[in-house]
Order: C-alpha cells, then sequence, then structure tokens
C-alpha cells in the first residue's frame, strides 16, 4: 500500500454508499412487508364508523396511492422523522425511540464491557494454564455459557438470586444491583464466546516463529505470551465486536421483558403485540442504521489494530 | 574386535500387538480420509455424546407423543401444577394423600403412586383458615393460618414421608393441567422441525448459492456477495418478527424466515471454501475434458467442502433452535397450545413464585440440546482438521 493516509476513503466511501443500499432495501422490505398485512391498520380495531375510518386513514396519509405514502415515509426517514405511532395517539415513533435509548444503552454497554472485560481475561487465564484447573474451569463455564440460552439464564438468575436470595431487585433498575443480573444474562453467551476465542487464537499465536524467537532470546514465557502473543490474538475478537452488537441488540428484547426495563427493546415487543406499524417500522430502521454504524466502527478499529490489513487497494 | 552378532531374523518387523518379532506385519492399511475423520470423532468423548443425545431426541420426540397416553393440549384443571416428585401423607393403611402448599388442595394417590385426583373439601372455615376433608373415616385438617400449612389427622400434626415419583405424570403438569412430559416431547418436535428448515435452507440454498458465487467469481461475485451483505445485516430475529407481524403465525414465520434468509452464513463459509479450491489442479483437469460449470461444481468442488460445510452446519442448527424459543419466549413464537420450549419456560416463569420446579425441564431441555450440538461441532472441527484440536 501506497498512500500516505492509513484512512482509504474510496474504501470509505463504498461502505456508506453500501449502507445506503442497504437501508433503501430494508425500508422498502419493512414497509412493503407492513403495507402486505391483510386489511391494513385499522381492520382489527373494533368495528369503526366508515367515516372514522376514512377519517383516520387521511390523517395517516393511508388513503394516498402506495407509491405515495412510500415517498412520504422515505423522506420521513431522510429527515429523522419516523412518524407517529399508530396505537399511542400524540406519541411519535421518535420519541418512543428516545425514550428508551438510554436503558437500553447502559445495560448494552455494560454487557459490552462485561464482554471484554471478562470474556478476554478469562480466555488468558485458561491459555496460561492450559490443561490445568483454571483452564478446564473456564472452558467448562464457556460451553455453559454458549449452550445455555440467555432467557434461561435471566429466569434461573431470577430465581436464584432475587427470588430465593432476595440479593437483587427481581425488576427495574433504581439502584446499581438492578444492572447486575441483566447485563449478566446478556452478556453470557459472548463472554463465553470471547473467552474460548482468546484462549484458542493465543495458543495458536503461541506456536508462531516470532513467539519462539522471544522465548529464544531469554524472555519468560508469560511475558512472551502477554506481550508478544495476546496483542496479534486479538484482533480476531476485534471481528466478533459487530455480531456482539447485534447480538446485545436483539437480546434486549427478551432480557428487558423479563426484569421489566422500559427499553427500546420492550417497545419493539410491545409495539408487535399491538401491532403498532409505524413503530414496527421506525424501530426496526433505527436498529438497522445503529447495527450498520456499529459494524462500520468496528471495520475502522480493526484497520486501526492491525497496519498489515488494508481496504484501499483490494483487487 | 568381534562385533555383535546380528542375526538375519532381528531384522523382521515386530508384532504391534505383542511388540515382539512374529507376524510380518509391515503396516496397516492406510485409511481414507473419511474413514480417519469418523474415528477420530468416535473417539472425541462430548461429542459422541452431543450425538447419542441428538439422536436420542429425535427418536424421543418421534415416537413419545404416540405412546403417551395423554395429548399436548388435553387440560385437566383439576391436576394442575402437579409435581414430578412430591412427599405423600400417610392417612390410612393404604391411603395417601399429597398436599400442594400453594393452592391448598389435597390429592388423592393411585395405586401405582401416581396423583391420581383432587379431593374435594368436606368443609372450608375461612376465619380459622382450615380446610377439612373426612378421607377413609379420619377428619384431615389443612391449616393455613400458620406458613407452610400444616396438616392435621384426627387431631395429630401429620409428617410427610419419603419422596415419590409421580406415576401419573413423570414430569409433573402445567397449570392448566396438562402433563409436562408430553408437552417437553411436542416442544422438541418444534425444535427439531425448525432444526430440519435451517439443514434444508442451508443445503438447497446457501450450499448452492456459495458454490456458484465463488465459482463463478468476477461481476457474479460482487453483485451476489452485496446481497449477502445486505441480507446479513439484519439479525434473523428482525426478519422473523417482521415476517411475524405478516402472517400472524409465529412458527410459519420462524421456518420461513430461517428458509428465505437464514442461508448466508453457509453461503459465506461454501464461497471461501470453493474461492480456495477452485484452483487446485483436478478442477482445470475436469474442465479440459470438458466437464460442465454445474459438474465441477456438485461433482468436484462441493463434495470437498463437505467437512467446513457440515462444521458450519452443526453450529447454525443450535442458533436456529435457539432463535425459534426465543421467540416463543417472548410471545411471538408458536400459538398456544402448541408447546414449545421458549413458551414452556415462560408459562414457567409466570409460577415461578409458586412452582419453581416448572422451570427446570424445558431449561435444561434446551439448554442440553445446544451443548450437544455444540459439542458435537467441537468435535467434528477438530476431526476434520486434527491440527486445530488442541
Amino acid at each position: 500500500m501506497t498512500g500516505a493516509s492509513r484512512l482509504p476513503l474510496m474504501w470509505l466511501a463504498q461502505r456508506i454508499g453500501m449502507m445506503l443500499l442497504t437501508l433503501l432495501a430494508i425500508i422498502t422490505l419493512t414497509f412493503a412487508l407492513m403495507h402486505a398485512v391483510p386489511g391494513g391498520p385499522f381492520v382489527s380495531e373494533k368495528m369503526l364508523a366508515p367515516e372514522i375510518e376514512a377519517a383516520l386513514n387521511a390523517k395517516f396519509g393511508l388513503d394516498q396511492p402506495i407509491w405515495r405514502q412510500y415517498l412520504n415515509y422515505l423522506g420521513g426517514v431522510l429527515t429523522f422523522d419516523l412518524g407517529p405511532s399508530f396505537k399511542y395517539p400524540g406519541v411519535s415513533v421518535n420519541s418512543m425511540i428516545a425514550d428508551g435509548l438510554a436503558v437500553t444503552a447502559q445495560t448494552g454497554l455494560l454487557a459490552m464491557i462485561c464482554v471484554v472485560a471478562v470474556g478476554v481475561p478469562a480466555g488468558i487465564v485458561a491459555a496460561l494454564n492450559r490443561g490445568r484447573w483454571p483452564d478446564t474451569l473456564a472452558m467448562f463455564l464457556a460451553s455453559l455459557g454458549i449452550a445455555v440460552p440467555s432467557y434461561v439464564i435471566a429466569t434461573v438468575a431470577l430465581y436464584i438470586f432475587a427470588l430465593r436470595l432476595g440479593w437483587t431487585p427481581a425488576f427495574g433498575l433504581d439502584d446499581w444491583r438492578g444492572y447486575i443480573l441483566p447485563v449478566v444474562a446478556l452478556s453470557g453467551f459472548w463472554m463465553s464466546f470471547v473467552a474460548r476465542l482468546t484462549r484458542s487464537n493465543l495458543l495458536e499465536t503461541m506456536s508462531q516463529d516470532y513467539i519462539m524467537t522471544a522465548r529464544a532470546k531469554g524472555l519468560p514465557a508469560r511475558t512472551v505470551m502477554l506481550r508478544h502473543g495476546l496483542r496479534n490474538s486479538l484482533i480476531p475478537v476485534v471481528t466478533v465486536l459487530g455480531p456482539v452488537v447485534a447480538n446485545l441488540l436483539t437480546g434486549s428484547f427478551v432480557i428487558e421483558q423479563i426484569f421489566a426495563l422500559p427499553g427500546i427493546g420492550r417497545h419493539f415487543v410491545q409495539s408487535i403485540t399491538n401491532r403498532d406499524y409505524t413503530a414496527i417500522m421506525g424501530i426496526t430502521i433505527f436498529y438497522a442504521v445503529f447495527l450498520m454504524l456499529m459494524i462500520l466502527i468496528v471495520d475502522l478499529l480493526y484497520l486501526w489494530l492491525d497496519p498489515r490489513i488494508s481496504y484501499g487497494d483490494r483487487k | 574386535m568381534t562385533r555383535p552378532a546380528i542375526a538375519p531374523d532381528m531384522w523382521l518387523p515386530l508384532d504391534p500387538q505383542t511388540g515382539r518379532p512374529g507376524d510380518p506385519v509391515v503396516g496397516s492399511a492406510s485409511l481414507g480420509f473419511w474413514a480417519g475423520v469418523r474415528s477420530r470423532l468416535w473417539r472425541h468423548r462430548p461429542a459422541m455424546a452431543g450425538l447419542g443425545f441428538i439422536i436420542l431426541l429425535i427418536v424421543a420426540a418421534v415416537f413419545g407423543p404416540m405412546l403417551s397416553p395423554y395429548s399436548y393440549f388435553q387440560q385437566n384443571l383439576e391436576l394442575s401444577n402437579l409435581p414430578p416428585v412430591y412427599r405423600p401423607y400417610t392417612v390410612a393403611e393404604g391411603v395417601q394423600v399429597h398436599v400442594n402448599t400453594s393452592n391448598l388442595s389435597l390429592y388423592e394417590v393411585g395405586d401405582g403412586g401416581g396423583l391420581t385426583g383432587l379431593l374435594r373439601p368436606d368443609g372450608r372455615d375461612m376465619i380459622n383458615r382450615q380446610t377439612t376433608w373426612e378421607i377413609a373415616g379420619k377428619t384431615v385438617v389443612l391449616d393455613y393460618g400458620q406458613r407452610p400449612a400444616v396438616l392435621t389427622i384426627d387431631g395429630e400434626v401429620a409428617q410427610a414421608g419419603g419422596r415419590k415419583l409421580n406415576r401419573r405424570n413423570p414430569f409433573g403438569t402445567d397449570q392448566l393441567g396438562r402433563d409436562v412430559l408430553v408437552r417437553q416431547l411436542y416442544g422438541a418436535r418444534i425444535s427439531l422441525l425448525v432444526a430440519a428448515a435451517a439443514v434444508l435452507a442451508n443445503f438447497v440454498i446457501g450450499v448452492v448459492y456459495g458454490g456458484v458465487s465463488g465459482l463463478l467469481g468476477g461481476r457474479v461475485d460482487a453483485v451476489m456477495m452485496r446481497i449477502v451483505e445486505i441480507v446479513a445485516t439484519i439479525p434473523l430475529t428482525l426478519y422473523v418478527i417482521l415476517m411475524m407481524v405478516v402472517l400472524q403465525s409465529g412458527l410459519l414465520s420462524v421456518v420461513l424466515a430461517i428458509g428465505t434468509v437464514y442461508w448466508v452464513d453457509m453461503a459465506r463459509v461454501v464461497r471461501g471454501q470453493i474461492l480456495t479450491l477452485k484452483s487446485q489442479d483436478y478442477v482445470a483437469a475436469a474442465r479440459t475434458m470438458g466437464a460442465s460449470t454445474s459438474r465441477i461444481l456438485f461433482k468436484h468442488l462441493l463434495p470437498n467442502a463437505f467437512g467446513p460445510i457440515l462444521v458450519t452446519l452443526t453450529m447454525l442448527i443450535p442458533s436456529a433452535i435457539f432463535i425459534e424459543s426465543f421467540m416463543s419466549f417472548i410471545g411471538l413464537g408458536v400459538t398456544p397450545p402448541q408447546a414449545s420450549w421458549g413458551t414452556l419456560t415462560s408459562e414457567a416463569v409466570e409460577t415461578l413464585r409458586a412452582y419453581p420446579h416448572q422451570l427446570f425441564f424445558p431449561a435444561v431441555a434446551i439448554s442440553l440440546t445446544m451443548l450437544a450440538f455444540n459439542f458435537l461441532g467441537d468435535g467434528l472441527r477438530d476431526a476434520l482438521d486434527p491440527r486445530l484440536s488442541s
């Protein structure tokens, strides 16, 4: 790579173009699906007088031709206006998202920190003690964490720690103890996954030649592993952070329901059971944008961490 | 100087069993690739345990509900929330009862040790918080003024006997009196149905899509992979939810969503494999002999990519099963009275305070299944690539 800048602008432009294309596909898909619902949004309601239904349709622009509605919606999304909620009068989808974002972001961020701050050290300890009891214990727990679904972890933990022992509140986030169970349940899978990944990567890196060189010049095994091995074995861990975000997002649906947290996930599930079409569309699109941004950030992080990688001059 | 005498028979090969010179065995027949994989997999204990569990699960899910005297939707409100294990009270010789201290009811213990019927109280004293039964000529009083409730027989405080298994409903009953065992097995059927959908989608769409994309390369590959990228941006859960809104049926939308978008990971894996395999000499040889593109793909390339395909599949199946139970848990999956491990868990959560044991079976079932598939996947990966095994 000969460019002076490490940040390939062409690549970035391509990525953003791709993101916009993806976004358009998602908007079109959700729009088409929501309008494919038999009958329309007001049919399932109690019998409405035809005039009222017509007035409602006019109010929400549903009397216009479908392409017109589509363009209107597209225009709305581009100006960050996701429209009004169909079920809660006077509430906009924007405000629903803004409402839940703080809660979801807090638990999500804490879970993310847990994934890295627990998963990586656990993997290192396991690799350092390969074949001995810390390794066995860590990998046993990691196997459990990968196999046991988050909702099972959440309900079992809820029963033991909140109902039986009374150490943590069963719902809500009123004090710091309320965060423990949701965050652990949310991050359990990826904590385990990252621990396993770190361990296997570290062990694989340790069989490389430059590690042998470091050992040969007399450095102690621990220093070699932590200083020389760890750096390179962490790069694959960064790649899973993108999927982690996506997973924490969908994981929040169930965690927020079990612990009664007023986050976006709960709003989303509620709007599905309420058949609140604009809310479903809006939150889906919000999720998509958020995810794409996160994946982009992870890719940039990757670039920054590993100088060998270049996105610029790919053939 | 004398040389050590080396008799000609000292050059004979050693018998591999006895370690002494014997039959001229030169070596065992060399194993084929798949034979090697099989033998390595066979020795991988967790993987074999996982495989055994999966086979057991399939057999139980297919035949279990047929053998059960109950159906998954058959309700019996009189016999609701019965435990799988209980401690009976002996009222008289051969007459035993089970006390449910949560709903303050007495149940008759049948001959075989099953809880067969609800005993109707003969008197209720709400003020003193007592319920009275006349059983086998004795007066049985349940005093729930104190906690836990106390049972007295003819004025004497009764002691519960040792633990006994509920023979009528080995896993107990749920809050509508349905047999939990048969509902568990029904849930296993749903999970396996979803797994089958995932396998089918990955084999039919994922493998072919990735294969075509990798083999053709160039512009076709670029477009096909852009499509995969777009599809892969959105988590499967969101697709299921969107479909669920339209179709109104959770199970159908899970299966459909898996069928339409769950093949992208497989497509990526297969594409990567094909990209490395297609520059091999045997592909060039096949091409010079006039083999068509589809023949090269299906006869030469895909069989060689089978190992990674299999490993990816064992990783994708548990996530498909998880998605279904996850959706069912949040109430967007199968509709009642159908039972899935997710709905069984969420039903258990509703009665968590009074009957925590109801959480046990669905939680264990889903966890063991996930564990089994994970072990099998790990074992397969190690068996296919011995260098990777730690």
